[in-house]
């Protein structure tokens, strides 16, 4: 269209040449002659494009050009203002993608809002006896049944499987040449999928008919597990499954996207009906009638109160365990049941992720202020920057309504592409935040690609800022009178930077430094917990775990499998003690049990029990302080004992009361009461913030006991293995084909996993800290570079009437330093604030350290030394004469 | 040729000329331009700032229609032609413009008593 108008328009002036050469006139002259009389090409086309209406679309495409012109002309600013934006809206959109998914998701099923959870925090695993706030989360297989049948409020109440992460089941293909492979299998009950409102991938899903301990063992496969494991073979419906060394049917495939009944790291592979596992799976405590293994979910039919509903399931448990020798009419009176939200299942994990995931979202938050209050700086200082220009195109005649346009069409474009990145940025940050929070996870079902809340999130901030942030620069250059603005264009002394300006660079330098204090206490966190005494010794020491009932073990030759494994494992050359118990120190695993001394009245204390056969305590470091270990003197027949820990002296007995020979029963169907015959050093078990309160007690692994089998081996070396896992694995086949490693880590691995959480929140801490001192720097130096241009030539004056460099660069670091120091006056006191807000997260740590602080502080200074160095010198180095002749 | 015989155009003709000019046949803007001259016997001189800009705005209207044809010199040139509806909107803006200066002169003619 340009071109051809170009062609149309120069065939005019060629024609006009033309004739005037045909009437005598010299080409040369001719030539100039059309110039003249044909006047503004620019302004003919102007024209024609007026009165084509195609103006607006093309000076908008002229807009874009020129922004993009402009953008490019200063690489500088436009790589520090997308950076920024960048970072700023990536951070939000990463920590909003992991909150949409873990804290804001729905299960995958029909109207999650119907649902309803039978208690309100997340128990786990195992365990029975009566709690002390009287808050059950967890129920036992009656307590379900009874509560299923007398609540016709409910078109189904289901029960599945509390905590089966730790409760892997060992599977094989029939006919397969596979090993056997441990894999997530969770018991549901019969109408678990039609609760959910869930129709099978393949074949049929678990129906109340399975649900008997007279049907045939049957099990339903997750769409992952088939898909990724079995490569979506048509054939694995029907065909059977060694689970546990039982074989099972595989009926069914469960629909795509389900993910089990809570936002999990380790999915389930396997639903089995609940009642197949007395029967077939050989769970000692699941057949127990007390023990609480099972998290309740259930659909109310509509018009059902949620109050009244759970008045009466309150009293439906309080009858229920008035029948219970173990309850006392206190634990009675007390009990009840708290009635919650079922939509995104059983939320152990929104549980534990949900208060540090809120704490990201307001540092994300912060991080993103920080990121306007720069990108405001910045093009406020373009804008003033480019007042001459604008000035320039004002008396050249461009109307103000266009440059205002021209500036808006610049922020937007400036936002856009920091948008984009933006999106790029919060895939990246997503990814990095799983990786941080489920390390070496592939089976999580949270994905990193931003959802549609994510983008449109992305593009509203995005435009926000560029709008925002791009009309006070634009109404500043169009404000401004040519005349006048030309006149005194760099000739000035006043101003330097505006007092907007100074107050953004202080208010960054005030969240920065609440940031850093944070990372800092954060670190001092992790620092702490991970040197905390553990009183264990984990130096060339191997944990292995297995699964005696998978293998086919049964009651009466467990003792002989210990014996087995000890004597194995001794046999390899190198090792040094070889524990068996049922789980170690700093796992996941907790069994706890009300406990209390014969002869007292029960004080309500709960402790953890675990057996261990006679070289436990050696094999991980735990120090026997009075008494005696286990010994293998400790057998079936010789009186039942236990050794307890030091926190279980402190829990129950006087100061100075010899613990020893004294006598206590502990929760469950206990036959025997036991008799304390040592104290060992309080390890830390599961959490160090429960060390010292943390009541344990050890039983032999040949004496009956609260707990299942043993499941964990603790192999100590004399020097670091590095085969040790082939090693295991080869010893474990040669005792029993069926015995497959369910989990193998070296000792400090394990303690390590532990600190996972707090590690990540450290480093994510860390990570938003130096964002926000990058952004404040970067915030400063430019003001502070800004406000040297400006006052280029009274710095040219002062040096001329006889300043030295010396005092040039103080003048400046004076103004950038004093700036820092207000941002610290008003940063220290919310820092100290929000050490207060953040204090259950913390360890060992109760206010802001002065460590901590000091390094915020030193940090910020020193940043800002930096930012306001580079311009100070440049000013210092500022020819007066040069500066002065500028003009 | 004296500057007082050249005028300025009333608002709206300029459209109207081209029309005209166009009407005879297929026609490029210098050419537009030098026939109007032509025809006002050198009183009327189409400036292109104003020449191109009409052409354009016709085009956009529909009223004319252009292609791009060799000239006689070889040249290529765009030339331009009337379309049905230009045809149409020419002769009732004729007729219009006749009644128009019909009227104004009716009330115009005879010598300007006490003017002079």
């Amino acid at each position: 269209m340009d071109i051809e108008l170009d062609k149309e328009l120069r065939f005019h002036i060629e024609a006009q040449v033309a004739d005037k050469i045909r009437s005598g006139v010299p080409e040369n002259e001719a030539r100039r002659l059309a110039r003249l009389e044909f006047g503004g090409i620019d302004q003919i086309k102007e024209g024609c494009r007026h009165s084509r209406g195609t103006v607006w679309l093309e000076s908008l495409l002229q807009d874009v050009g020129y922004g993009l012109r402009q953008l490019r002309k200063s690489p500088g600013f436009t790589l520090t203002a997308v950076l920024t934006l960048a970072m700023g809206i990536g951070a939000n959109a990463a920590i909003f993608t992991l909150v949409n998914a873990v804290l804001l998701r729905d299960l995958p099923v029909v109207d999650p809002k119907s649902l309803v959870r039978l208690g309100n925090w997340a128990d786990c695993c195992q365990n029975s006896g009566p709690k002390q706030d009287g808050n059950y989360s967890m129920f036992s297989t009656e307590t379900y049944e009874q509560l299923k049948r007398n609540t016709p409020e409910f078109e189904e109440l289901a029960a599945m499987q509390a905590g089966f992460e730790n409760r892997p089941v060992v599977v094989r293909r029939d006919g397969g040449q596979e090993a056997a492979m441990p894999r997530m299998g969770e018991f549901v009950s019969g109408n678990y999928f039609g609760m959910f409102g869930l129709q099978p991938a393949k074949g049929r899903l678990i129906s109340a008919s399975d649900d008997l301990a007279s049907a045939p063992l049957v099990a339903v496969m997750s769409y992952p597990t088939w898909k990724n494991v079995y490569g979506g073979d048509d054939s694995v419906v029907g065909s059977t499954f060694w689970m546990n060394t039982k074989p099972a049917t595989i009926v069914g495939v469960a629909p795509e996207g389900f993910y089990g009944d809570r936002m999990s790291n380790t999915p389930p592979d396997f639903y089995l009906p609940i009642a197949t596992v007395p029967n077939e799976m050989g769970g000692k405590g699941f057949r127990d009638s007390s023990q609480n293994w099972l998290d309740i979910i259930g659909r109310v039919k509509p018009g059902v109160a949620p109050l009244p509903l759970q008045e009466k399931l309150s009293a439906e448990l309080k009858r229920i365990y008035a029948k219970d020798p173990h309850f006392s009419a206190a634990d009675i009176a007390k009990a009840h049941v708290v009635l919650a939200a079922g939509g995104a299942g059983t939320q152990s994990m929104q549980d534990s992720y949900a208060s540090n995931l809120k704490l990201l979202m307001w540092i994300a938050t912060l991080v993103l202020m920080i990121a306007c209050a720069n990108i405001t700086n910045l093009l406020m200082v373009r804008g003033m920057q480019r007042k001459t220009e604008m000035s320039v195109r004002t008396a050249l005649g461009a109307m103000r309504t266009r440059i205002v346009r021209q500036l808006l069409t610049e922020s937007l474009l400036l936002a856009a592409i920091g948008g984009v990145t933006a999106l790029a940025a919060s895939y990246g940050g997503a990814r990095m935040l799983l990786m941080l929070t489920f390390p070496g996870d592939q089976h999580l079902p949270i994905s990193a690609r931003p959802s549609f809340e994510v983008l449109g999130f992305a593009i509203c901030v995005a435009i926000a800022t560029g709008v925002t942030f791009g009309v006070a620069p634009a109404l500043i250059a169009a404000k401004a009178s040519p005349a006048e603005a030309l006149r005194s264009g760099t000739r000035t002394t006043v101003g330097g930077a505006s007092l907007v300006q100074r107050g953004l660079v202080v208010f960054q330098a005030a969240l920065s430094v609440v940031l850093l204090v944070g990372a800092g206490l954060f670190s001092q966190s992790l620092s702490k917990l991970q040197h905390t005494d553990m009183k264990l010794e984990s130096q060339n020491r191997y944990i292995v775990h297995i699964n005696a009932q998978a293998a086919g073990y049964k009651d009466d030759q467990v003792d002989a499998l210990y014996r087995t494994l000890e004597e194995r494992f001794h046999a390899i050359p190198g090792v040094v003690n070889v524990g068996v118990s049922t789980f170690t120190p700093m796992e996941g695993n907790d069994d706890g049990y009300g406990v209390h001394l014969i002869g007292q009245p029960d004080i309500h204390i709960e402790a953890t029990n675990i057996i261990v056969n006679p070289e436990y305590f050696d094999s991980v470091g735990t120090s026997v302080l009075m008494g005696r270990g286990i010994t293998s003197h400790d057998t079936a027949t010789s009186p039942h004992v236990a050794v307890v820990n030091q926190d279980f002296v402190h829990a129950l007995f006087k100061p100075g009361e010899n613990p020893i020979s004294r006598s206590f029963v502990a929760g469950g169907d206990s036959p025997k009461p036991y008799a304390i015959v040592g104290v060992v050093a309080g390890t830390s078990y599961t959490n160090v913030r429960r060390n010292g309160k943390r009541p344990m007690y050890f039983g032999p692994l040949t004496q009956p006991s609260e707990v299942g089998y043993a499941g964990a081996i603790v192999v100590q070396t004399s020097h670091p293995m590095g085969d040790m896992e082939e090693i295991t694995r080869r010893t474990l086949m040669g005792i029993n084909s069926n015995l497959a490693i369910q989990k193998f880590e070296t000792f400090e691995a394990q303690i390590a996993g532990r600190f996972t959480h707090e590690r990540m929140l450290s480093t994510l801490m860390l990570l938003f800290g130096g964002l926000a001192l990058l952004l404040a720097t970067l915030g400063l130096y430019g003001v502070t570079a800004y406000s040297v241009v400006r006052r280029t030539s009274e710095i040219g004056i002062r040096m001329a009437l006889g300043a030295n460099r010396n005092f040039v660069v103080a003048m400046i670091l004076r103004s950038a330093i004093l700036q820092t120091l207000s941002g610290l006056a008003i940063g220290v006191p919310v820092a100290f604030y929000g050490a207060t807000l953040v204090r259950s997260q913390l360890y060992g740590l109760t206010s802001v350290s002065g460590s901590a602080l000091w390094a915020a502080v030193g940090m910020l200074l020193a940043a800002a030394c930096v930012a306001g160095a580079i311009p100070a010198l440049r000013a210092a180095s500022v020819d007066p004469v040069r500066a002065l002749r500028i003009e | 040729m004296k500057e007082d015989d050249k005028f300025d155009l009333p608002q709206g003709t300029l459209d109207l000329l081209i029309m005209r000019v166009v009407s005879l046949g297929p026609i490029h803007g210098y050419a537009i331009a030098q026939r109007i001259q032509q025809m006002s016997r050198e009183a009327l001189q189409v400036q292109q700032g104003s020449l191109y800009p009409a052409l354009h705005r016709l085009e956009y209207k529909k009223l004319l229609i252009a292609k791009w044809q060799a000239t006689e010199t070889g040249r290529e040139a765009k030339f331009y032609e009337l379309t049905a509806r230009g045809r149409a909107f020419l002769k009732d803006e004729t007729e219009k413009w006749k009644r128009l200066t019909d009227v104004v002169g009716l009330i115009l003619k005879g010598t300007l008593e006490g003017v002079s």
